[in-house]
């Protein structure tokens, strides 16, 4: 089956991941390609510092290193169906540690622009850090706490004054910065 | 047995015990030492100086010699691997022979590593200076030998380090045969199209060198011809080379192509690999040197058109013979170079099964613009361009059921053909390379494999474990597990190219018989010493360069040609070569090989110096022998001497040694080079250890015969020990050490059996650099030594005694 549809398209990638029995996907590879400016994936050669110094390793089922080889081999929809992408927190490290300017952040957040341009499921708790910084400017909300007494309290139990909404010039610059990362 | 050595003249031994200021004096009672040195018998005179190695001290010496008509000289100070060369010069400047002076170790051996214990520390210093003496008594004078040195050199392979070693030589006025096995000279480099990591093109550069070697007044290209046989030693080697017919007379010849061109018979051509044809009179490439046409009389039909073509030039002769030549020459450069392992025998990557799967030598003559194919990059099933491509690495080498070494350049020629495709081709050209490391080491190398990547080749690390056919299409199927995903993978390409391993040169090791070489276990000729004579053959006079010594790219090829040129001409350069007397010399009335079959010695001979024919006696080849004594020990009649280390000098010195107490003591014997520079360093580190041993110097640990054991232990010795370099690389005559090995591991169990406790034998193999072993293993061993206690040794050495001088005595020893 597979060869058939390979020798439809003579010029196509001509790898199969044989887990997924999935093949590359050439025009996304090429789309994410155009997103990450200079730093791009096939540059690697698969040193795997990024992954040993990554804060994030634990949560991800696709390693930093992992990403990078499925992006240049041209696997897009397995990064952006799995989710991996979102767990990243952005610490930017393994793009200041590349032995070869590879920055496998980059390729994490175009893989997300990807994702929300392809309505892909996004987190909630992702959309959550969201909305808490348009809201409050943290990533998390202040949350209520209990005490050993099992009293529930806040900050305003606690006599801690009011967090001030951001104001709109934040929230500007902040749909600014979305509206970047997007082009 | 070497005891025959009487004493024909009376010994008068000189002493002179040097304080090296408060070096040896600080420690050590030097009062004593002299009163002790003038009891002895023979000696004359003895006397101390403060320093003995300064001018003072060596005109004492000088003095001595002649006022006291001294014959033997003994220095009492540092080691010998320090100062025996300086005394040696002072006695013989007194019209002494240099080989009649001996010198006792008593700073790094006593003074400096007994600094707590002067009283222990001067009774080891006495036992050191009566061994000295005791051997100083048997010593012989002996004359360093001078041979004539032909000034010509034969370089064999004309591959590009062959090529470079012989235009060194001929730029440096030396005569150089060089002789090639091929039609042509040019090697693997001419076959190549561009070369890593610049990507110029191999045969521009490589051509004008080829015709300057061609032109060369002080260069004969020996072309199409086969190395018969070679004897001789440095500076005076005999060659025989047999010239085969060409059936063209080659001073007739004008390479004018006129033959070739009415040539009706084409057959597969070689040097495309059989990708390409030739005419059955032709020449491989078109810039052959000699541009000299072959006629292959496998496929000639004998139409004689040829002849019609050549014409007055009357260049070709169907009777040509082969002819037979000898030459003379003082040295040989080894460069025949290596092969691609083709492997048919690999079931699971399908070459010689699928059309589309190639070894990269044929992809290099398939991409090259002079190529059989006018540089189109082809699928032999269809004719077509392939669309994608992938390259597998490491096929055979890497592999322990293969060849386990890493075949060096595979890794960066792979590079150069993913850049040379992606260049050509662009987008249309899909490239996978599936790698386990990619090796790019040397300049530019590293950043050549960026380019690579740069230009989206895809790199796979994994090995691929099968590759398929699809029957329809001819493409190929590869199975492999990406390491970086962690997951299988399946690869579609058109096109396989595989990475073979390169191999040694078929008949290396018939060439290492002709020229008494040794092979390394991947087959390739084996260095004299892996890190200061790279380049040195074991053979003194041959020298290697280029990837018959081990797979090398152009670069280190050609510095090899030039370092081989240079070292040859530290030998052509001379009139005479200086060889070392400290040599084995086979006593004809002893050498068993005479009556029976032995030539246990020629067989143990690391240098193949030695000559057993039947029904004559063994022979050392003086020019060859490096004096390590190996053979000596072997011998079963004993017939064999190495000269300045003789058995009765060896045997004197384990009897001055174990003279007293030897239940308290350490009998050591060290090899020159290792061990007893280790023992040196100990001394000159200063790392105390107890003053129980008594090392004996001998050049291998090689020489130390059996019998030297059980003659200490007969001699109540309370402790044994052989230092050796470590195995398997480090000794300095290649392997004497596992000589020493294999007859101490048959000794040990016997000596076991005998009643004798394990630890009071033992082997030891420390380097130079390991001082700090060195005093562990004194240490460990004194204290075993104090554990087992004076009576049990004493109580075992008797049961062994009877034993042991039966054993002896069978052998005339005692």
């Amino acid at each position: 089956m597979l060869i058939k549809a390979r020798a439809a398209i003579p010029y196509s990638m001509s790898i199969i991941d044989l887990t997924t029995t999935k093949k590359p996907d050439l025009a996304l590879r090429l789309k994410l390609l155009a997103k990450i400016g200079e730093h791009k994936p096939y540059n690697c050669f698969q040193c795997i510092r990024c992954t040993s110094g990554c804060p994030s390793m634990k949560m991800l089922e696709l390693k930093p290193h992992e990403i990078v080889s499925l992006a240049s081999l041209g696997f897009i929809e397995e990064l952006i169906a799995s989710g991996t992408v979102w767990a990243c927190a952005t610490c930017l490290k393994c793009k200041e540690r590349c032995p070869q300017a590879v920055a496998p952040v980059d390729l994490i957040f175009a893989l997300r622009n990807l994702a929300v341009e392809k309505e892909a499921k996004v987190p909630e708790s992702f959309l959550r850090s969201l909305s808490a910084i348009l809201e409050t400017g943290f990533v998390q909300k202040p949350q209520d706490t209990v005490t050993r007494k099992m009293e529930k309290v806040n900050r305003e139990k606690l006599d801690l004054p009011k967090f001030h909404e951001p104001d709109e010039k934040f929230k500007a610059a902040f749909f600014k910065v979305l509206e970047l990362f997007q082009e | 047995m070497a005891q025959k050595e009487d004493e024909t003249e009376e010994s008068r031994i000189g002493v002179f015990i040097c304080h090296c200021g408060l070096n040896i004096a600080g420690v050590l009672d030097i009062k004593e030492l002299v009163e002790f040195a003038k009891t002895l018998p023979d000696v004359i005179y003895v006397k101390d100086n403060r320093y003995t190695c300064a001018d003072p001290g060596q005109d004492e010496i000088r003095k001595a010699i002649k006022e006291y008509k001294l014959n033997r000289v003994i220095v009492a100070a540092c080691s010998p691997r320090l100062h025996e060369p300086t005394f040696r010069r002072t006695v013989s400047e007194a019209g002494l022979n240099p080989f009649l002076f001996e010198m006792a170790n008593i700073r790094e051996f006593s003074s400096w590593c007994h600094p707590n214990t002067p009283k222990e520390a001067t009774e080891k210093a006495k036992d050191l200076i009566l061994m000295a003496i005791a051997k100083a008594r048997l010593l012989r004078p002996l004359e360093t030998m001078e041979v004539p040195v032909t000034n010509k050199a034969l370089v064999i392979g004309g591959g590009i380090a062959g090529m470079n070693a012989a235009l060194d030589l001929a730029e440096m006025e030396f005569k150089v045969y060089l002789l090639e096995k091929n039609e042509s000279i040019g090697g693997h480099m001419a076959q190549l199209d561009k070369t890593f990591p610049t990507l110029d093109c191999s045969l521009c550069i490589e051509g004008p060198k080829m015709v300057d070697v061609g032109r060369h007044p002080n260069i004969e290209i020996i072309a199409y011809a086969d190395l018969l046989s070679v004897s001789g030693y440095i500076g005076n080697f005999k060659v025989k080379i047999r010239k085969n017919p060409r059936y063209v007379i080659a001073e007739n010849c004008t390479g004018c192509s006129e033959c070739k061109d009415v040539c009706p018979i084409e057959y597969p051509n070689e040097w495309d690999i059989g990708l390409g044809v030739r005419k059955s009179i032709s020449v491989p490439f078109d810039q052959a040197v000699p541009l000299v046409y072959t006629i292959n009389k496998d496929y000639c039909i004998e139409c004689y058109k040829c002849v019609d073509a050549c014409g007055a030039r009357q260049a070709i002769n169907f009777d040509q013979q082969p002819e037979e030549i000898e030459l003379e020459v003082g040295t040989i450069i080894v460069a025949i170079g290596y092969d691609i392992y083709l492997p048919y025998d690999n079931p699971l990557y399908g070459y010689g099964k699928y059309t589309n799967v190639i070894t990269s030598l044929e992809f290099e003559r398939l991409i090259l613009a002079a190529g059989p194919t006018g540089g189109k990059v082809v699928r032999a099933s269809d004719g077509q361009k392939p669309h994608s491509i992938a390259f597998i690495q490491c096929v055979g080498s890497r592999d322990i059921n293969k060849y386990p070494y890493c075949s060096n350049f595979c890794c960066m020629y792979t590079l150069k053909h993913v850049i040379q495709l992606k260049e050509k081709y662009k987008e249309d050209i899909e490239v996978y390379v599936f790698y386990m490391d990619m090796r790019s080491n040397f300049k530019g190398y590293e950043e050549f494999y960026q380019r690579a990547r740069e230009l989206g080749v895809n790199f796979v690390q994994g090995r691929v474990s099968r590759v398929f056919e699809v029957p329809e299409t001819k493409n190929l199927i590869i199975h492999a597990e990406d390491m970086a995903l962690g997951q299988p993978i399946e690869v579609e390409a058109e096109m396989v190219v595989l990475a073979t391993a390169a191999i040694p040169k078929k008949g290396t090791g018939e060439m290492a018989r002709i020229l008494n070489l040794t092979c390394g276990a991947d087959g390739f000729f084996m260095e004299s010493h892996p890190k200061l004579k790279p380049i040195d053959a074991p053979t003194d006079g041959i020298f290697l360069a280029g990837a018959c010594q081990g797979p090398k790219d152009i670069p280190y090829s050609v510095s090899q040609g030039s370092g081989t040129a240079s070292r040859a001409a530290t030998v052509l350069s001379k009139p005479t070569w200086k060889i070392e007397p400290i040599i084995a010399v086979v006593d004809p009335d002893k050498c068993r090989n005479v009556t029976t079959k032995c030539g246990i010695c020629a067989q143990k001979c690391p240098y193949g110096a030695i000559k057993a024919e039947e029904g004559k006696p063994a022979q050392v080849i003086t020019a060859m022998c490096h004096g390590c004594g190996t053979c000596v020990a072997e011998c079963p009649a004993d017939a064999i001497t190495q000269m300045h280390f003789t058995d009765a000098q060896i045997f004197t010195q384990i009897r001055a040694a174990l003279k007293t107490n030897p239940e308290d003591k350490i009998l050591a014997f060290l090899c020159n080079w290792c061990s007893y520079a280790g023992a040196d360093l100990a001394g000159t580190s200063r790392f105390e250890y107890p003053p129980t041993i008594r090392p004996i110097r001998v050049m291998c640990s090689g020489r130390v015969d059996r019998d030297f054991v059980l003659e200490a232990f007969r001699l109540g010795a309370g402790m044994v020990m052989i230092g050796a370099c470590h195995l398997p690389y480090d000794c300095h005559y290649i392997n004497g050490n596992w000589k020493m090995k294999a007859r101490m591991d048959a000794l040990t169990p016997m000596l076991h059996k005998l009643g004798l406790s394990p630890e009071r034998f033992r082997v030891e193999y420390i380097s130079a650099a390991e001082g700090v072993k060195f005093a562990e293993v004194v240490r460990e061993m004194t204290e075993q030594m104090l554990a087992l206690g004076r009576d049990k040794i004493k109580a075992e050495n008797e049961k062994l005694r009877p034993i042991l001088e039966k054993m002896l005595k069978r052998k005339k020893i005692i």
